[in-house]
C-alpha cells in the first residue's frame, strides 16, 4: 500500500504542471476575485463616478420631538428622558447618513445632491442620476425607538438604481456598510451607556429591515467555495491518472503481481487525501497571508480549520475511489472525464460552491445538507461566524460516513479480472 | 508444468483464440509464432490470468488456475507487448515500485534491481526518466520489470517489435542466458521466425486463433521434407515466363519477388532442364540459381499459403 502511495505521489510530483495548476489555481483565482471585489479601494476611485439623488423626507427635528413625546407617554422620569434625548441626538441616524456621504473620500466619487423625490425620479429618467437614496419619513424616529426602546422598526433606507452597474453595486455595498457601521455604533452605545439594561441588538437594513443575519464576508465565502471546488477536482485528477496507468498498461502489470485491489485503491485514496489536504491548507494560509481574509484569528481558529479540512479531504478521497474504479471500468477516458466533471459540478452546485442557496426552495437546501460540499461549506461558514461554539459532531460524522460509503462503493465497483 | 486445455476466447462473436492446446515443461524454451492478429497476445493474457477464457482452462501442475490465479501469478514473469512502465518515473523508480508490489523482500530488492538493470544493460542510465529513453531501452526496462521476482516462467510477448538491431540482439541474448544459464522456462512470442528459430527448442505456430502446427524445429521442418526450394534470379521477369514456369511438371508453387522466383517443387524431381528451357524460350537469362534450406517461414507458407508478414 505504501508502495502505491509513494508511486502515486511521485508520479503526481513529476507532473509539475498539474501540481501547480491544482494548488496555485485556486489561490490565483481568489486573488483576482478579491481585487475585483475590493474595487472601492482608494486608488481606484478616480475612475468611479456615481451621481445619486439624496431624498431626505425625514425631518430630524420633528423626529426628536416625536421621540420625546413617545418617551413621555412611557411615564419615565424627567432626568431619564433628558439623558435618552441627549443620546438620541448624538446618534442622529439620518444625520450620520448625510455626513457619511459628505466624507471627503466618498464624496470624491459619489456625488449626492439633495432633492425632492419627484425631481430625483425625473433626473433618473433623463439619465442625469444613476441612483436615488431615499431616507423616508419617520426613519430617525423608527431607528431611535428600535435601538433605544427595542421596538420593531419598519422604515428602511430606500435605494433605487436606474440600471445595474459596477458603480451602483458598489454604492449599494457602501450603504450596507453604512448600515453595518450604524448598527455597530448603536450597539456599542447601548452597551457603554446603558450597562444595566439588556443589550438589544439593533437592526437596520436596506429596502427591508431584515432578520439579523451575521453574514460572513464575501471574500471568505469565495475562499471557501473556490478552494472546496478545486479540492473536489483533485478526486477527478487522480482518477484520470488511473486512465494513464490503464493506457500505459501498467495497471495490467499491477494485476499480475497479486496485489489486492484494496491496496491499489488505498494508494489513490491516501494520495488524494494528502493532495486535497495540502491544497486546502495552502489556499487558506496563502489567502490569509496575502489578502488577510481571516484577520485576527488565533491558533484555536486554525485548529478548527485543520479539523474541518481533514474531514472534507477524507470525503474527497472517498470520491476518488469511486472515480478510480469507474475509470478502470470505462473504455473511453474522455467519457469518464466528462462524467467526473459533471458529478463534481453537480455536487458543487448543490453544495453552494457557485452561489449561496439561501434563495432556493427548502428542499434544495435540505438536499445540500447531504452533499459533501454542502456539509463542508456550511460547517466552514458557521465556524467562521461562531467559532468553536458550534457543534462539530454531526457534520464531521456525516463527512466520515460519506468517506466510508464512497470508499466501499469504490471497492465494489473495482473491476474484476478480465473486465479491465 | 503449464498447459492449456481447449483454451478459447471470443470477442464480440469473433474467435480470437480457438481451442488451443499447448504445454510448457520446466526449463523449456517455447516459441509461439504467428502473424499479427493470430491470437498470440490473447493466449498469453489468458495464461497470465489477465483475461478470463470464454471456455477451456489453463492448468498449473494439473490444477486449474481460473478460480485460483494467485499461484501462477507468483511464478510468472510477463513482458507485455506494450511498454508497461511509468513514463514519468526513472528506470530505477519503476523497478523499485514493481519489485515492491511483487513482494520482493526489502533487504534484497536493491540488489535485485541492480542485477536486472545489469542484465538488460541499463545500469548506467537507471536514474533517467523512462520517457527520455529510446524504444529499445524502454523495451529492456519492460523486460527487467518482469524479472525482479525471479520468475520460474518468463513469458515475452513480441519483445523486439520496432527496435534497433543492437537492442534486439541484447534482448535475445538476455533471454537465451536466462533460459540456458538460470534455467528459466521461456515462452517467447514473435512474428519473426528467425528469433524463434534461434531461441526456441519447440514451436507452436498459430494462425487465425488456431495452432496450425507444433513440434520441435526439426519436426516442423520435416513437414517440408517432401519439397525442394529453389531460388532463381532472372535477367528480367514477365507474366508469361511465370506462367510457363508454373506450368512445369512437379512445380507446386511460384512466388515472384522483383527479379527472382522462389520455386517449390516435389522433392528430388529434376525440373532444372524444363526450367532453363522455359526461361530461354522467353529470351530471358537465368543469372543465379540456388537450392535453399527451408525455414519456419516456409513451413508457415506451406501450411497457410501466406507469409508471416502478410
Ligand atoms: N479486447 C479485444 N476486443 C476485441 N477484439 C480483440 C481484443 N483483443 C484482441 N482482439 C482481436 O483478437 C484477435 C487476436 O489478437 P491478438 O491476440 O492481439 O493477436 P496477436 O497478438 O497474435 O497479434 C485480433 O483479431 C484482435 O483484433
Ligand atoms: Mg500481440
Amino acid at each position: 500500500m505504501i508502495s502505491f502511495l509513494k508511486k502515486d505521489l511521485l508520479v503526481f510530483w513529476r507532473d509539475r504542471k498539474e501540481v501547480l495548476i491544482s494548488i496555485l489555481a485556486p489561490i490565483l483565482i481568489l486573488i483576482v476575485l478579491n481585487v475585483a471585489f475590493s474595487g472601492i479601494s482608494i486608488d481606484d476611485t478616480d475612475e468611479l463616478d456615481v451621481r445619486a439623488g439624496l431624498v431626505l423626507e425625514d425631518d430630524e427635528a420633528a423626529a426628536f420631538k416625536q421621540f420625546e413625546e413617545t418617551l413621555r407617554e412611557m411615564n419615565l422620569a424627567e432626568m431619564e428622558i433628558n439623558a435618552m434625548m441627549d443620546q438620541a441626538k448624538t446618534l442622529s441616524p439620518s444625520g450620520v447618513m448625510v455626513s457619511f456621504f459628505e466624507d471627503p473620500e466618498l464624496s470624491s466619487w459619489i456625488h449626492t445632491i439633495e432633492m425632492s423625490e419627484e425631481e430625483a425620479k425625473k433626473q433618473v429618467e433623463n439619465g442625469e442620476l444613476e441612483a436615488i437614496i431615499k431616507i423616508p419619513a419617520g426613519f430617525t424616529h423608527d431607528m431611535l425607538s428600535q435601538v433605544m426602546l427595542g421596538q420593531p422598526a419598519d422604515t428602511a433606507i430606500r435605494f433605487q438604481i436606474a440600471e445595474h452597474s459596477f458603480e451602483t453595486d458598489i454604492l449599494a455595498s457602501v450603504i450596507d456598510h453604512y448600515i453595518e457601521t450604524l448598527n455597530f455604533q448603536l450597539a456599542l452605545d447601548a452597551v457603554t451607556k446603558d450597562e444595566g439594561t439588556e443589550l438589544v441588538l439593533p437592526q437596520g437594513g436596506r429596502d427591508v429591515i431584515s432578520e439579523n443575519i451575521v453574514e460572513i464576508e464575501l471574500a471568505q465565502y469565495y475562499t471557501i467555495a473556490m478552494s472546496s471546488l478545486f479540492a473536489l477536482f483533485i478526486a477527478a485528477t487522480v482518477a484520470v491518472k488511473t486512465a494513464t496507468e490503464k493506457r500505459e498498461r501498467v495497471f495490467n502489470r499491477i494485476l499480475l503481481t497479486n496485489s489486492s485491489p484494496f491496496s491499489y485503491l488505498m494508494g489513490k485514496v491516501i494520495s488524494t487525501f494528502l493532495l486535497a489536504w495540502i491544497q486546502l491548507m495552502l489556499v487558506f494560509i496563502a489567502t490569509d497571508l496575502m489578502l488577510g481574509i481571516f484577520p485576527e484569528k488565533l491558533s484555536e481558529f486554525w485548529l478548527g480549520i485543520i479539523v474541518i479540512v481533514t474531514f472534507f479531504s477524507l470525503t474527497i478521497a472517498g470520491l476518488s475511489a469511486i472515480f478510480t474504479s469507474l475509470t478502470l471500468r470505462m473504455s473511453n477516458i474522455n467519457t469518464a472525464n466528462g462524467l467526473f466533471t459533471m458529478v463534481v459540478m453537480v455536487l458543487a452546485a448543490l453544495g453552494g460552491n457557485f452561489f449561496s442557496l439561501e434563495q432556493f426552495p427548502n428542499w434544495v437546501q435540505e438536499l445540500s445538507q447531504w452533499t459533501p460540499t454542502g456539509v463542508a461549506i456550511d460547517l466552514f461558514t458557521e465556524f467562521l461566524q461562531n467559532g468553536n461554539a458550534i457543534s462539530f459532531a454531526v457534520p464531521l460524522v456525516k463527512q466520515f460516513v460519506f468517506f466510508c460509503g464512497f470508499f466501499a462503493l469504490g471497492i465494489l465497483l473495482f473491476p474484476e479480472r478480465g473486465r479491465s | 508444468m503449464i498447459e492449456t486445455v481447449k483454451l478459447s476466447k471470443i470477442f464480440k462473436g469473433k474467435k480470437a483464440v480457438d481451442e488451443i492446446d499447448l504445454y510448457i515443461d520446466e526449463g523449456e524454451s517455447i516459441g509461439l509464432l504467428g502473424p499479427n492478429g493470430a491470437g498470440k497476445s490473447t493466449t498469453i493474457s489468458m495464461i497470465s490470468t489477465l483475461l478470463k477464457p470464454t471456455s477451456g482452462d489453463v492448468k498449473l501442475n494439473g490444477k486449474s488456475t481460473i478460480k485460483n490465479p494467485g499461484e501462477i501469478r507468483r511464478i510468472l514473469g510477463v513482458v507485455p507487448q506494450e511498454i508497461a512502465l511509468y513514463e514519468e518515473l526513472t528506470a530505477y523508480e519503476n523497478l523499485k515500485f514493481f519489485g515492491e508490489i511483487y513482494h520482493v523482500k526489502k533487504n534484497i530488492l536493491e540488489q535485485r534491481t541492480q542485477e536486472v538493470l545489469e542484465m538488460v544493460g541499463l545500469k548506467k542510465r537507471q536514474k533517467e526518466l523512462v520517457k527520455t529513453f529510446s524504444g529499445g531501452m524502454k523495451r529492456r526496462v519492460n523486460i527487467a520489470a518482469a524479472l525482479l521476482h525471479q520468475p520460474k516462467v518468463l513469458i515475452l510477448d513480441e519483445p523486439t517489435v520496432g527496435i534497433d538491431p543492437q537492442s534486439r540482439n541484447h534482448i535475445l541474448e538476455t533471454v537465451r542466458k536466462l533460459n540456458e544459464e538460470y534455467g528459466t522456462t521461456v515462452l517467447y512470442t514473435s512474428h519473426y521466425m528467425e528469433e524463434v528459430e534461434q531461441l526456441c527448442k519447440r514451436v507452436y505456430i498459430m494462425d487465425h486463433g488456431k495452432v496450425v502446427a507444433a513440434g520441435s524445429k526439426e519436426e516442423l521442418l520435416s513437414i517440408l521434407s517432401s519439397e525442394d526450394m529453389i531460388q532463381v534470379t532472372l535477367s528480367e521477369t514477365s507474366e508469361r515466363v511465370v506462367e510457363k514456369v508454373k506450368a512445369i511438371n512437379n512445380i507446386r508453387r511460384v512466388d515472384v519477388t522483383d527479379k527472382s522466383l522462389r520455386i517449390i517443387s516435389k522433392k528430388g524431381s529434376s525440373i532444372l532442364s524444363d526450367l532453363v528451357h522455359a526461361v530461354e524460350s522467353e529470351a530471358i537469362h537465368l543469372t543465379n540459381f540456388q537450392m535453399e534450406k527451408p525455414s519456419l517461414e516456409d513451413v508457415f507458407l506451406h501450411i497457410t499459403g501466406r507469409t508471416l508478414r502478410d
